[in-house]
């Protein structure tokens, strides 16, 4: 579906100087500079895949989906979905693609929603009877007739949010871009969008590349996940083989009869206490959760215990980081 | 104090950011300049006694105005405008400062930078190039320095008021439009109001809005001097009081419909 | 023809967003009215101190400003938001031009519909009537159809030469201060024959900006005043210079597009 190989994107910028007299010196001569977005980046995405791809700020994300879109011509490298070459066939690849945007909407402001919905139609040129299929399905999976009927501004951010994936999914693109389409939105819709997002995945093999700040949709929604940190792609794989590898701290949490001193167990280190409870920190390498229980079974009477995985937010923090071997995990 | 300097730091950088606009803009003024001037002169050799003064003098209040035209540069109504509409207004209102005394020094920073970076270079141009003159003394150019303040803070409340009314209700984008053109006009900023037909003149004598070009510029051209002067200052300065006091009346009103509403 | 057929659909749309503003649409009829009725107050202000203005009547300046006037108030009505171009590509609007399979020209001009235009149409129309019949005027069919054609010509250039400079957004961020300028060569020439200016200003709105061929070399024509300038045909080219500046246009929005997909804006 999606291959992209040793993509690279240079950014010419003028460059400021600071303060007062250097103010005035850019007025009279300007220097640019070149930043490299993008640095050789290469992936392969297969259809249906729902992929997450996540990154700092100024990571490069949003450059490579431009790239994808066809919106950004590459500096160099080689890019193709489904076949076509982006930017070289740019309105042939725009049928084939919808896209979200969370922090602006596709849709016409002050008109109602089915009236931008009537306009994509014409434009995307889909057929009376697949846009009246298209309009159920919205109906049933997103409840679109409850505002389709309502200029935009007028609605919430999760009715917003349901319009524009409507308007985005109207032609039946084989690829959907996701950029940050749940921000801002409350808890409830979120998990309403999310649930739609895996239908159509599902049912109607949508691949999707989803780019979110949020853990959450990376956990319930994605299979795979790809991390961009200053234009290199830092991780390209599954969540369990992301945890597997980075998240090689896990914590035991023991609940004792009573209270007891400290301690430490042979591989693992108390890393707090509270009341009765100790949370020991172990390497998910070093040692295993029965070897541990065993041995502190062994000396204490246990009441409960519990054992608790690294977070993927501080496991993304820490490869941002360049640091995969130090990663936290939930503490209390 | 240190507020106002760091608007005039913020305006210099704005500036400063965007060469090609500011070579653009300091161009603008120079054509209007240059099309005040040929339109004077054209006019003069028609009928040279209808101007009341030479043609030098009436060059230079033409391009004067030009020139002053960046007093409409900064435009605290706009500000306070966006401001309402984004719900920012609310970060300005939490400020340890008096909103009416921010917005001053954010315009008179804006202002400075302004007068400094445009409008002298242009006119320092326009000295040259189109034979302006220089205040004839000291001591008019001291008056006209004093009045050009006092328009300047006249022009500043007439902004305000109209900021504090896109506060509350109207969307002041179209009123902006006949606004500009209307404190253009009846502040003789191109054509000096003893030009005016008898009632339009005595309609622009009871405006406030004279106060901004044609008084410090008639001074300056010395066409009012003496005890004219003077009284003309003072004209000015009664409509500043009036306009303070306006001012401050219409923000109260309209920062506690802000408050109440919830913006 | 396709793309015709989209604009049309996008204007419809576009008016429909409109028309959500009722109050707005007449606040803003009412103030264009007033600067009109300004600026020719001003002109009117001139010329009754100095009987013309370098041998323009009264009703000839109407006659000048209102054939600007009736080009301009066709250009706002419908490309008004080209001056928006810059907020386009900052707040990503130019990128889903760019998503969807169509052209992203048809969807910019389409983008919007302004009926405040229509003040300025009003103004204009009335303007020229009254100009025409003071003026005692009398035009064949021939002379009509020229008028038209001037008016749509006028129509033209504006739009080719704002949308030019609002294709800087595209190479430098705020582009509003050039367009300011080019505008201000626009607003003389609105208000003043130019034949009071210098020679390099005549140069510049006939060869450079050529403003001048939306009302004041047709208007040497269309009132007979052909012994103002020794160049009076030119009048006659303004449909030329038209043509010219839409071909001038595509090829700077060939290689706005170009830049904009190497650079990103």
């Amino acid at each position: 579906m999606i291959q992209v190989e040793h993509l690279k994107k240079d950014y010419q910028r003028v460059k400021r100087r600071e303060g007062f007299l250097g103010g005035l010196r850019t007025l009279f001569s300007a220097e640019y500079e070149t930043t490299r977005a993008v640095d050789d980046i290469s992936f392969h995405i297969n259809e249906g895949e729902l992929v997450g791809y996540i990154g700092p700020n100024g990571a490069g994300k949003s450059t490579s989906i431009k790239m994808l879109c066809g919106i950004l011509v590459p500096t160099s490298g080689n890019i193709k979905v489904n076949s076509l070459i982006p930017h070289k066939n740019r309105m042939e690849n725009a049928r084939q693609i919808g896209a979200v945007f969370g922090q602006k909407t596709q849709l016409w402001w002050d008109v109602p929603v089915i009236e931008s919905l009537r306009l994509f139609r014409d434009i995307y040129k889909v057929p009376e009877a697949q846009f009246k299929r298209n309009l159920n399905l919205f109906n049933e999976l997103l409840d679109l007739h409850e505002f389709q009927s309502t200029p935009v501004r007028q609605l919430s951010l999760g009715q917003r949010m349901r319009a524009d994936m409507a308007a985005a999914l109207l032609h039946n693109p084989r690829l959907l871009f996701l950029d940050e389409p749940m921000i801002g939105v409350d808890v409830v819709a979120k998990e309403r969008l999310r649930t739609f997002i895996q239908q159509i995945n599902r049912d109607q093999k949508v691949t999707i590349l989803l780019t979110t700040h949020d853990m959450g949709d990376i956990e319930k929604v994605c299979s795979r996940i790809m991390i961009i940190d200053h234009g290199h792609i830092v991780y390209d794989g599954s969540l369990d083989q992301m945890r597997a590898k980075y998240g090689t701290q896990r914590t035991l949490v023991v609940e004792f009869e009573e209270a007891i001193p400290d301690f430490d167990a042979p591989h693992a280190t108390r890393v707090k206490s509270e009341g009765r409870k100790k949370w020991f920190a172990f390497n998910r390498f070093e040692t295993t959760p029965s070897t541990l229980i065993t041995h502190i079974s062994a000396q204490f009477p246990i009441l409960d215990l519990a054992v608790e995985e690294p977070e993927i937010e501080s496991i993304v923090r820490t490869i941002y980081q360049g640091k995969p071997e130090t990663v936290e995990t939930r503490a209390g | 104090m240190k507020i106002f300097w760091s608007f005039t730091r913020q305006a210099f950088q704005f500036v400063a950011a965007y060469r090609f606009n500011f070579f653009a803009e300091i161009f603008l003024i120079l054509l209007r300049m240059y099309g005040v001037y040929w339109v004077w002169k054209i006019l003069y050799t028609q009928r040279p006694g209808a101007f009341g003064v030479d043609l030098q003098q009436m060059i230079t209040y033409g391009v004067l105005g030009m020139a002053l035209e960046i007093f409409m540069w900064s435009r605290p109504q706009m500000y306070m405008a966006r401001q309402v509409k984004s719900g920012a207004i609310d970060t300005d209102l939490m400020k340890p400062i008096d909103f009416h005394v921010h917005m001053l020094a954010r315009s008179l920073g804006e202002t400075l930078v302004a007068l400094g970076v445009l409008a002298i270079p242009a006119l320092a141009v326009a000295y040259f190039l189109l034979g302006v003159e220089l205040p004839p003394d000291i001591w008019t150019g001291t008056l006209f320095g004093i009045s050009l303040g006092l328009g300047y803070l006249v022009l500043f409340h007439l902004n305000f008021l109209l900021g504090s009314l896109a506060v509350v209700t109207l969307d002041i984008r179209h009123i902006s439009w006949a606004y500009y053109s209307v404190v253009r006009f009846f502040g003789g900023q191109m054509i000096p109001l003893w030009l005016f037909p008898p009632f339009l003149a005595w309609l622009a004598a009871a405006l406030p809005f004279q106060s901004t070009y044609y008084i410090p510029m008639s001074i300056y051209i010395g066409n009012l001097s003496g005890a004219e002067a003077i009284q003309a200052m003072g004209f000015q300065l009664v409509w500043l009081v009036v306009l303070v006091l306006l001012s401050r009346l219409l923000w109260s009103w309209a920062h506690r419909r802000l408050v109440v509403q919830g913006g | 023809m396709e793309a015709l057929r989209l604009y049309f659909k996008l204007i419809r749309i576009s008016m429909q967003a409109r028309l959500q503003y009722r109050a707005d649409f007449i606040m803003g009829i009412l103030n264009i009215i007033a600067l009109n009725a300004i600026n020719l107050g001003m002109i009117g202000i001139l010329v009754y101190r100095f009987v013309n203005l370098n041998g323009w009547e009264i009703w000839e300046l109407v006659f000048l400003y209102c054939l600007w006037l009736l080009g301009h108030s066709i250009f706002s009505l419908f490309f008004w938001h080209f001056w928006e171009l810059e907020e386009y590509l900052v707040q990503g609007t130019f990128d889903q031009f760019l998503l969807r399979p169509a052209s992203p020209f048809v969807q910019f001009l389409g983008r919007e519909v302004q009926y405040i235009g229509f003040a300025d149409v009003f103004v204009a129309a009335t303007g020229l009537a009254l100009a025409y019949v003071n003026l005692g005027l009398h035009w064949g069919i021939v002379a009509w159809l020229f008028f038209f054609l001037v008016a749509i010509s006028g129509t033209v250039i504006e739009t080719t030469l704002t949308l030019m400079m609002a294709c800087i957004s595209f190479w430098t961020g705020r582009s509003s201060m050039a367009v300011d300028l080019i505008m201000e060569f626009n607003v003389l020439v609105q208000h003043y024959p130019i034949d009071i200016f210098g020679s390099w200003f005549r140069v510049v709105v006939t060869g450079l900006i050529p403003v001048a061929f939306m009302n004041y070399y047709p208007a040497l024509i269309l009132l007979d005043k052909l012994d103002r300038n020794s160049v009076w045909w030119l009048g006659y080219l303004s449909p030329i210079v038209a043509l010219l500046l839409v071909g001038m246009t595509a090829g700077v929005w060939h290689l706005a597009l170009r830049r904009y997909s190497s650079s990103g804006g």
